[in-house]
């Protein structure tokens, strides 16, 4: 495990060095987009302001295993991203911190995230997100990601996992509308991922990852974007449909979907090759922007 | 034999569903649906016409009959007695194939004997009123035909011919972890049968506390004579309590187990077949924990409680597969 790093000597050995490579380790963005569709599981449990101890502990807590995670992610991956572009400037295959270190920080925020889920908010929450993480850290890292071109499709469970965590923290049980919420990020993983794989096809292919681009080609990839966006759009009416929410939500899910559609059937159409990238960009804005309405519709509710 | 191993499948999925329809007759209340055996009220159908009703109240006045709980109970034992005739069938051919030094003919001769047991723990577990050791019994005899036929069908598979048993670190390790598994089935039995499983309503805690007080001694006395009726079960609070923070212990450590055996699995196997059932392990064990707690955080509905016993089943298939996928196809002991 990452001895390629543990051996060479540490480039940068000053404290804020390590501390910025730390963070670096966390995966900072995507930690933040968890933990934005975590506290829209909180705010979405309640009618009224969630308690304050679910809202700060459950948030610390969410965040601390999502980051212990990606932390895992990196020590596990750390011989493969030393091989692509894309990921050999992270902390670990740059030699900016030792596999020891990493492991080390990893556990200890897993703990720490552990004992506030636990103690402080209640012990279910503790359970499925200790769960999600070693999904993460463990099936899909280690097992799915190089076991099979549906990997991002299994391994997105773990990922669309949150907003179930943060409902939970709130409610301390697990409720239809909050399953409702890990469909869309379950169904929204494929086409976000497969955009980026597509981009950097090449290089999942040097390292021997079976992303469907590299098993199933470009055009099948594309294809199975285009089908899984309309299969995203029409999960993401089911909020509505259900009466979780209103004609707010309907109205930004559907303007959404048109341009995630939009670009789902000009990655189809075209091979320009800046499409996959900004398609990809465009995913991430996308998720916000629904569950940021999915918040505003609960605070601002109009129905028919 | 063409037929050998696709009977050896058949067999292996009909004692799953019939191991779940166990669990599902229980968890109903059903057990004693026909408190009689091997027919019902006496009759080799369900009592269903005034008649028939009329005479089963009269042979049975202590236990009215009850026709939706007496269909559970029959529909166990016709499935499970389609189930002997099928290993029945599979031992048969193996015994006239005896001379074939590929042939395996002990293990289906002996699961004959196993499932013969079976019978007869099921005919205790009705003519002794549920006596608890018969019930823990009986949902392990289950769970080691389960886990014999599944074996018996893995290891008859023609494209790999067995080699040498090797004892390689990760197939020890998952005997090990079999066989904790096992206790802990036997200790969710043991909760089941004594009624223990809402003794503790609450969770992490039990009644409040982290360690309440416990009677380990009378939870767990294997043997208490013949003649009583233990359904509602027999113990007082302490026990219950004892029973049911003994198997919480257990989860936690088969867990813990588990967890281990998954990991080293999907990270250190040599073939494709055992770090997926690593995978699957991990994902087990979280899916059965997360249904014990929603179990206890909704007071036990019977639909958990019968994923619950499902999940056990299903796991002790993926440690079989993971013992037969790591142990045949390592060339060497060790590495």
């Amino acid at each position: 495990m990452a001895n390629a790093a543990d051996t060479r000597t540490l480039s940068d050995p000053s404290l804020g060095a390590l501390l910025a490579s730390l963070y670096a380790l966390c995966k900072p963005r995507v930690v933040a987009l968890i933990v934005f569709t975590a506290v829209v599981g909180m705010l979405l449990a309640t009618p009224d302001l969630p308690p304050l101890g679910a809202l700060l502990f459950g948030t610390l807590g969410i965040a601390f295993a999502a980051a212990s995670a990606a932390a895992l992610n990196h020590v596990l991956d750390a011989r493969v991203d030393a091989q692509m572009q894309r990921t050999r400037h992270r902390p670990l295959p740059a030699g900016r911190i030792s596999g020891t270190q990493a492991v080390v920080f990893a556990f200890a925020l897993g703990l720490a995230s552990m004992l506030m889920l636990g103690v402080l908010v209640n012990p279910l929450t503790a359970l499925l997100t200790f769960c999600s993480l070693i999904g993460y850290a463990v099936v899909y890292t280690l097992y799915l990601k190089r076991a099979t071109p549906q990997n991002i499709v299994i391994g997105g469970a773990a990922g669309a996992a949150p907003p179930v965590l943060g409902w939970t923290a709130v409610t301390g049980s697990i409720d239809a509308h909050a399953l409702l919420l890990f469909l869309i990020i379950f169904a929204w993983t494929p086409p976000h991922f497969w955009a980026l794989a597509i981009a950097r096809r090449d290089e999942y292919a040097k390292v021997g990852i079976p992303m469907l681009p590299v098993t199933h080609g470009d055009a099948f990839t594309r294809l199975h974007i285009l089908l899984y966006t309309i299969l995203l759009v029409l999960v993401t009416l089911l909020p509505y449909l259900t009466r979780m929410s209103g004609l707010i939500y309907l109205a930004a899910a559907l303007l959404l979907g048109a341009g995630f559609l939009y670009y789902a059937v000009r990655l189809k159409a075209s091979e320009r090759p800046e499409l996959p990238m900004r398609t990809f960009a465009f995913s991430i804005k996308y998720l916000t922007a629904l569950f940021a309405f999915l918040l505003i519709d609960h605070y601002l509710p109009f129905y028919l | 034999m063409l037929w050998f191993r696709p009977l050896a499948l058949a067999a292996a999925v009909l004692t799953l569903a019939v191991v779940v329809l166990g669990a599902w007759v229980r968890l109903n209340d059903a057990g004693l649906g026909c408190p009689d055996w091997p027919g019902c009220y006496g009759q080799v159908t369900v009592p269903q016409t005034a008649a028939e009703l009329e005479a089963a109240q009269a042979a049975f006045p202590d236990r009215p009959p009850e026709p939706g709980k007496a269909w559970l109970e029959m529909t166990h034992r016709y499935a499970a007695g389609i189930l002997g005739l099928l290993i029945l069938a599979i031992a048969v051919i193996a015994w006239r194939r005896r001379d074939d030094p590929e042939q395996r003919v002990f293990l289906p001769v002996f699961l004959v004997a196993l499932v013969i047991f079976q019978a007869l723990l099921g005919m205790w577990t009705v003519t002794l009123l549920l006596k608890p050791i018969l019930v823990v019994l009986h949902l392990l005899g289950g769970m080691t035909t389960l886990a014999l036929l599944w074996w018996l069908y893995l290891s008859t598979d023609p494209k790999r011919p067995p080699r040498a048993l090797a004892a390689p670190p990760l197939g020890m390790a998952a005997v090990a972890g079999l066989i904790m598994l096992g206790l802990q089935i036997a200790l969710g039995g043991w909760t089941s049968a004594n009624y223990a499983a809402l003794a503790c309503p609450d969770f992490p805690t039990c009644q409040a506390e982290w360690w309440p007080e416990m009677d380990f001694a009378d939870g767990f006395v294997l043997w208490r004579g013949t003649g009583i009726d233990y359904e509602g079960g027999v113990l007082d609070n302490d026990a219950r309590v004892a029973v049911h923070m003994t198997h919480r212990v257990g989860a936690i450590v088969t867990a813990l187990v588990l967890f281990a055996i998954g990991g080293t699995a999907v990270w250190r196997a040599r073939t494709r077949g055992a770090r997926a059932a690593g995978a699957w392990l991990i994902v087990l064990v979280c899916l059965q924990w997360a249904i014990a707690v929603s179990m206890l955080a909704r007071g036990l509905p019977v639909m958990l409680a019968t994923a619950h016993n499902a999940i056990a089943a299903i796991l002790v298939l993926t440690l079989v597969y993971l013992i037969y996928k790591s142990w045949r196809m390592q060339p060497t002991p060790g590495r």
